[in-house]
């Protein structure tokens, strides 16, 4: 490791060093808990320094704005032509169980285009979620084969779910499954491929699945 | 664990977003205090802020290293796009002689921890409180410092440390951290 940081350490918190000697920093502190400390010492006098500023409101657009980019968005970029058909496969599976279903939606599908009937089937895939802990939710999962989108059921929730989705990028809040009665649903279009997707009620694993695609 | 550090760190939506309730003004401050037009500042904490979260490097800290980790970033992601746009205004050096801590009618971030902080740049050797102001609230460079007060760049990179240090001493005591 190279020697420690000097007075580059309460320099960089002020955003005042060029480009190389900040990227100095960073390289630094990342393996230098000493340094790390100081810079984080000086940071907080940062903060001490911006109390004097003029205040200034965020507008509610930003927090907005913000969510919106933190929490994957539902059916924002779903195709238009497919989701009514993923909708009605997703409660029919839902309700009917896999074999009903398939009748169902075939029978639905049959008085449109056999040809959407082919592109829904191609579309998406669906999957039962493995229950856990002492009381358990029993759901399921459509989704897109190509990723784009997945929704999510659950039968006699039992409270607030929550959906936890693993990434390539690790694991993300998918938000709170929203309550139609006896059952809460989910629909979300994620940036990242979903590898597997946990319900969690009050901060306990429900129930789990893993999405092949 | 503090619930918001780890859900932070564990780039939860939930961290980012209360951290965004309990500090978004203070962002928005840092940032326009920066970059004048009300649109541009907002741009920049939203990017700053989900650069961070985003980031691979996992944050570990408490929730005053996180607020000061985070107010750092947006001050720097400002700094950056106003260097990039060359939009630098420049300010003289009499005002930063003058007022080491701008005096508005407006009302401030943080009015108890404002009188504290003018207590304490006031303590400080003038040379040094200068060098500071110009770097904070002037947003100048190091090397835009030196220049200006006509000082070697090793001068001036000493100074800010050593008042920064002081700064970092006198503020430490009563008053404690806040949130």
């Amino acid at each position: 490791m190279t020697e420690h940081l000097g007075e580059d350490a309460e320099l960089y918190p002020l955003g005042i060093l060029d480009d190389d000697a900040a990227r100095n920093v960073e390289l630094h502190i990342a393996q230098c808990s000493a340094c790390a400390q100081r810079v984080a010492q000086a940071q907080a006098v940062a903060v001490s320094l911006a109390a004097a500023l003029p205040l200034a409101t965020p507008s509610p657009a930003l927090e907005r704005r913000l969510r919106e980019s933190v929490r994957p968005q539902p059916t924002a970029k779903l195709h238009a032509s497919l989701f009514p058909f993923a909708l009605a496969a997703a409660f029919a599976l839902a309700f009917l169980g896999l074999g009903w279903q398939a009748l169902v939606l075939r029978e639905r599908l049959q008085s449109e285009d056999v040809a959407l009937v082919t592109m829904v089937h191609s579309h998406f895939n669906h999957v039962s979620m493995n229950p856990q802990s002492a009381s358990p939710v029993a759901a399921k999962i459509l989704y897109a084969r190509d990723g784009s989108w997945i929704y999510i059921i659950a039968d006699k929730p039992g409270g607030t779910l929550h959906a936890i989705a693993r990434t390539a990028l690790g694991s993300t809040d998918l938000g709170a499954l929203m309550s139609t009665g006896e059952t809460a649903t989910l629909l979300v279009h994620p940036r990242e491929r979903i590898v597997s997707v946990t319900l969690q009620r009050a901060g306990a694993d429900v129930a789990s699945a893993t999405l092949a695609y | 664990m503090d619930e918001l550090v780890e859900a932070f760190a564990a780039r939860r939506p939930l961290g980012l977003e209360q951290a965004y309730a309990l500090w978004s003004p203070l962002f928005l401050s840092v940032a326009r205090h920066i970059i004048a037009d009300r649109a541009a500042a907002e741009d920049c904490v939203h990017d700053a802020l989900l650069r961070v979260w985003r980031s691979p490097n996992r944050f570990s800290g408490n929730r005053e290293m996180l607020k000061a980790y985070l107010v750092a970033s947006v001050r720097n992601e400002a700094l950056t796009l106003l260097r990039r746009e060359s939009r630098h205004d420049a300010r003289a050096l009499k005002v930063a002689r003058l007022a080491p801590v701008t005096t508005v009618e407006a009302p401030v971030v943080d009015p108890v921890e404002t009188q504290r902080l003018q207590g304490a740049l006031a303590r400080l050797p003038e040379e040094q409180r200068i060098a500071l102001t110009l770097a904070y609230y002037g947003n100048k460079t190091h090397v835009e410092i030196a220049k200006e007060l006509d000082a070697p760049l090793g001068t001036i990179k000493s100074r800010i440390s050593m008042a920064m240090r002081k700064l970092q001493t006198e503020l430490a005591s009563p008053g404690g951290s806040r949130s």
